[in-house]
């Protein structure tokens, strides 16, 4: 134990082990928790349901409806107080409320402090409507809010003939079960066995990192495995008894209406208890039939799927615990601290920026990343990552997009918005701009740099102005030239004798205006590039050259272009990059026309988040933008050696 | 000695914060600028000296337009941002849709409150049987004329035509009729004639219906036939070929009038009723901008008192006096000073004949597919049903993938 090596290994696996069974058992106690909340906010709306049925019965309004709601809530523990308000009129019609007694009894007309209580109930009475008229389930119609003293206030909205009149809330009184905590043993078990087993297997195991790296991934994984299958059969266990209180629970309320309904001669229908037991959805949840028989299949089901959720977390869990281990057994984290020790200072210096860095690139970066795997837009708005959670469905709709054109009777058309159609834009564009862009700004270099040319600061000047002025401006003045008929570059070609183009009505056409457009802008950047590069070649290679009897042409291509090589290399992937992600020039010239066929990868981004309001969708394309534009870049440096000298 | 004074001083201070605690402090955002702006802190300031007696204090801030939809979607669901704030209807849908944005209003209005308001305006406020604002100001579409040019403005569709031929010499550039006809909103009011509709009464999209494919064919026998328009119109052409006397009529909103030149004498006339259609009138889509509670505002009752203040008599005469506005407030067309003002009393006729522009959440899914349409239409690369049914089924297509989302 005394070894380096094998310490590493130890500390490792004591960390790992430590890091991943305490959050697992945190885990478990929490999903105990969620199982025995759930429990209690479906007992808290079976009643509610339960009782809008009743108030629905006995007419929604009148004498009969406050009985209804008295008899109700005192008859059963679990129920604090309830009220019912009903839209027209604001009028409170019944309240078992402490507060409303005396001459705030019901029925009265709400207070002025008692708006946001009216509030909830058109919320209810919208949500329940566009669910009706949409046949979808994407608001909220039943909303239960935890209170602070561990109490669930229940509002669901109540029908009279088909129409939603007014509305209902209920305070069910905390659970009488407390969530048990996970149990420990188990946890500790999981954390001391493969430690013990570990410093066993030390003694006859070679000293080499991988040898020792391999034995303490399987027994960390061993332990963890353990602990999940422990856990799992206890949650498994909680949602069936969850299911079960839920149904006895169900069956009760609905002995209770039914004799409630006798009392007060409320005509219908026998109650049916399995569809007092829905998602905030109005969706029943089906696990138990009318009369309070669990069905075992849907049991079965429901089991499965907490558990299920449960463990996808454990398999990201047991992840990270391994990688930890790795870390720590490979020695990476011991030479890590040795470079933070002896270079404090400098990392001290350093860490500010890093900070900032932070904050302003990585943390929007990598939020920009989890966005991509949510269904966010701007309904959903409101709800946390992990409730709209898509995984890479985003991505799988982005490149599966292959359909990019359909045959029909007029011949092929072509689906502009495709994504592939955007990606052969795009590259079409980026080649032809930077192949324009360098062609130019060499030959212009070139030309700058002739020994003895007279007014070389003003060419110079002028031919900087392109990338001085803001390109939003140059960009305006490019389109109105191109117009069809008052356009600069449509009365010269008139001039020339030739017919006058409608540039934005095909897409080649559209092309080539931004492609001008771009072109003006982009040659400045190379040509300052280059004429830095050019200066900076030893005037005697050429010399050399001379004697030797080269022409020019030879001059050129053998001592010229290698010499450009590390100054022309990173400009070309500067310029890849930018042009690749030039959004102004194609938004403001062309604007995506004729129908979306010049739109370049980042003008459909912004057009799917801006436009579409579709903020999920849009941050899997910037990020799939991103990767292409990565590994461009990575293999571009790779093979050109580009950042190394000549 | 020295820690008794400090007791002192924290109690004063404590009970300086009491009484402040119970006066409201209401901030408003808005997106004016220039007399806008100052015709709007005037109105505000008003209000202050009426409440200074009950506490309540109203500060005003101008946030930039082009950031202020995006500024209050990422501050009030948040709890911050401010008490009330002043926008378009158009993003109205979807901020309610997203919830926690705008507080409804229904729980405060009195009876006949919104009786004050043109029915058209408040129509605009409300969304599915909920009124979400109280209406400030309107803009439409009129036209404009140049009248040196023009004596008579026409009355009907027939008349423009005549009229817009007869000065129309496109050799020379000039144009009888010139307006952004291939922007939607524009043609608004060209389809409202026929009875088309973007939406039907279910909130479905029907761009497609026979009523807007009929107003399309009319404005391509304006376009094709009688050669009046000039080709892609964009709006600084329209507004170079007026200032340049080389456009006798555009059809445009009160924002134009901000950028005719000193030297054209211009006057304004109710758009033309479209013979084509039985007579009916144009009706164009009117942009109301409301008066919106927060729904993380903490004093929403006082909020309300500034709502109904800025939305009275006294209010709308110095918004259209000196903020020229055009008020939703229809008793301040009454007042002498107004109803004198040529500019005022057009938009306040032309605004009988005009339609709310929806303000669904998938109004915002609309616009891109009818513009390439438009487009596509407009440089005859498609017939208008052709391109209108492509545009319906993206719509349709836009809406359901936005609602397959969880």
């Amino acid at each position: 134990m005394s070894t380096p090596v094998r310490r590493h290994a130890l500390i490792g696996l004591a960390v790992a082990g430590l890091v991943g069974v305490l959050a697992a058992w945190l885990l478990l106690g929490a999903g105990r928790r969620a199982t025995t909340g759930f429990r209690a906010e479906r007992e808290a709306v079976v009643s509610a349901r339960a009782l809008a049925e009743l108030v629905a019965r006995a007419g929604a309004q009148g004498d009969q409806v406050r009985q209804a709601v008295t008899r109700f809530t005192a008859g059963d523990q679990s129920i604090r107080s309830a009220r019912v308000i009903i839209f027209e009129g604001l009028s409170l019609e019944a309240s078992t409320f402490p507060e409303d007694v005396g001459d705030k009894a019901a029925p009265r007309r709400l207070a002025k402090e008692e708006k946001p209580l009216f509030d909830q109930g058109q919320r209810l009475r919208a949500a329940a409507e566009t669910n009706r008229e949409d046949q979808a389930s994407m608001k909220e119609e039943i909303e239960v809010t935890p209170m602070a003293d561990g109490s669930l206030q229940v509002a669901a909205p109540l029908s009279r003939d088909g129409a939603v009149v007014g509305f209902l809330q209920l305070i069910a009184a905390p659970p009488a079960v407390v969530a048990q905590a996970a149990p420990w043993w188990p946890a500790l078990l999981a954390f001391i066995v493969p430690i013990a087993l570990f410093a066993l297997a030390t003694t006859v195991l070679p000293e080499r990192r991988l040898a020792l790296s391999v034995a303490g991934l399987v027994l960390l994984m061993a332990g963890l495995l353990g602990f999940a299958r422990v856990g799992s059969s206890t949650l498994a266990g909680d949602r069936g008894a969850a299911e079960n209180a839920v149904a006895s629970h169900a069956t009760a309320v609905g002995t209770r209406a039914a004799t409630l309904a006798g009392e007060l001669n409320l005509a219908g229908q026998p109650f049916d208890p399995s569809a007092w037991d829905v998602t905030v959805f109005s969706k029943p949840y089906g696990v138990f039939s009318p009369t309070g028989q669990v069905d075992s299949a849907k049991l079965e089901a429901a089991t499965v799927s907490t558990v299920a959720s449960w463990r996808s977390l454990f398999w990201l869990l047991g992840g990270i615990s391994g990688l930890l281990l790795l870390f720590f057994s490979t020695g990476l984290a011991a030479r890590l601290w040795s470079i933070l020790v002896t270079n404090r200072g400098a990392y001290f210096y350093v860490s500010p920026a890093m900070v900032g860095m932070l904050l302003l690139v990585f943390f929007p970066f990598f939020y920009g990343i989890a966005l991509s795997f949510t269904g966010s837009t701007i309904y959903n708005t409101d709800k946390s990552i992990p409730q709209i959670w898509v995984g890479l469905k985003n991505y799988t709709e982005i490149i599966s997009d292959v359909k990019v054109a359909q045959h029909s009777a007029g011949g092929w058309a072509i689906n502009y918005q495709n994504f592939y159609w955007t990606l052969w834009v795009t590259v079409a564009w980026t080649i032809s701009n930077v192949a324009i862009g360098v062609t130019v700004g060499l030959i212009l270099a070139l030309i700058l740099n002739i020994k003895g040319l007279r007014f070389r600061p003003i060419y110079r000047v002028l031919l900087i102005l392109p990338w001085a002025v803001p390109n939003y401006i140059t960009a305006l003045i490019w389109k109105g030239m191109f117009h069809q008929q008052f356009g600069v570059v449509n009365q010269v070609l008139q001039m020339v004798g030739m017919d006058p183009v409608s540039w934005f009505e095909k897409p080649f056409t559209s092309f080539l205006a931004c492609l001008a457009t771009n072109g003006w802008l982009s040659f400045p950047f190379m040509m300052v590039i280059s004429l830095g590069a050019l200066q900076s070649i030893p005037a005697d290679l050429y010399e050399a050259a001379r004697v030797d009897g080269a022409s020019r042409w030879r001059q050129f291509t053998s001592i010229t272009l290698p010499s450009l090589k590390p100054a022309l290399v990173p400009a070309v992937i500067l310029s890849v990059v930018w042009t690749f992600n030039m959004f102004n020039i194609i938004y403001l010239v062309s604007a995506g026309e004729p129908a979306h066929s010049t739109e370049i990868l980042i003008t459909q981004a912004y057009k799917l988040a801006f436009e579409q309001y579709r903020y999920g969708y849009a941050a899997a394309y910037s990020t799939v933008i991103f990767g292409i534009l990565l590994l461009y870049g990575t293999w571009q440096n790779r093979v050109t050696k580009a950042t190394e000298g000549i | 000695m020295r820690l008794r004074g400090l007791g002192v001083l924290i109690a004063v201070l404590m009970t300086a914060g009491a009484v402040q605690a119970l006066a409201a402090d209401l901030v408003i955002w808005h997106g004016y600028r220039g007399e806008e702006k100052v015709a709007f802190e005037k109105v505000v300031a008003m209000f202050n000296e009426k409440m200074a007696a009950k506490g309540i204090k109203a500060t005003t801030l101008a946030v930039p337009y082009d950031a202020f939809a995006d500024k209050i979607t990422a501050s009030v669901p948040r709890g911050k941002g401010p008490d009330i704030f002043i926008f378009a209807q158009d993003r109205l849908g979807g901020w309610i849709e997203a919830g926690n944005t705008i507080d409804p209003l229904d729980f405060y209005l009195e009876k006949g409150i919104t009786d004050r308001f043109l029915p058209v305006t408040m129509d605009a406020m409300t969304y599915k049987g909920q009124i979400w604002g109280l209406p400030f100001n309107f803009k439409c579409v009129t036209m404009i004329y140049n009248k040196k040019l023009v004596t008579t403005p026409p009355k009907t569709s027939k008349e423009l035509v005549a009229l817009a031929q007869k000065l129309t010499n496109a050799a020379a550039g000039q144009y009888g009729l010139a307006y952004t006809y291939a922007d939607f909103y524009f043609h608004s009011a060209l389809m409202n004639a026929f009875g088309g509709q973007a939406f039907d009464a279910q909130r479905k999209p029907t761009v497609n219906n026979p009523n807007n494919i009929k107003s399309l064919e009319l404005l391509m026998k304006w376009f094709d036939q009688d050669k009046f328009l000039p080709a892609e119109p964009g709006g600084a052409l329209i507004t170079q070929l007026f200032n340049s006397g080389k456009a006798a009529m555009v059809f445009n909103g009160p924002w134009f009038l901000g950028e005719i030149s000193k030297d054209i004498d211009y006057g304004l006339a109710i758009l033309p009723t479209v013979d084509e259609a039985g007579g009916k009138p144009m009706k164009p889509w009117i942009t109301v901008e409301g008066l919106y509670i927060s729904a993380s505002s903490k004093n929403k009752e006082a909020a309300y008192e500034l709502l109904k203040f800025i939305t009275d008599l006294d209010a709308a005469k110095i918004m259209a006096l000196e903020g020229r506005q055009t008020p939703a407030n229809k008793g301040i067309y009454d007042d002498a000073q107004v109803a004198a003002d040529p500019i005022l009393k057009a938009f306040r006729n032309q605004v009988n004949n005009a339609l709310p522009m929806p303000n669904f959440a998938e109004m915002a899914m609309f616009w891109s597919p009818v513009t390439t349409a438009m487009n596509s239409l407009t440089r005859k690369a498609a017939t208008p049903k052709a391109a209108m049914d492509l545009a319906q089924k993206e719509v349709e297509e836009r809406i359901a993938s936005l609602r397959k989302n969880p």
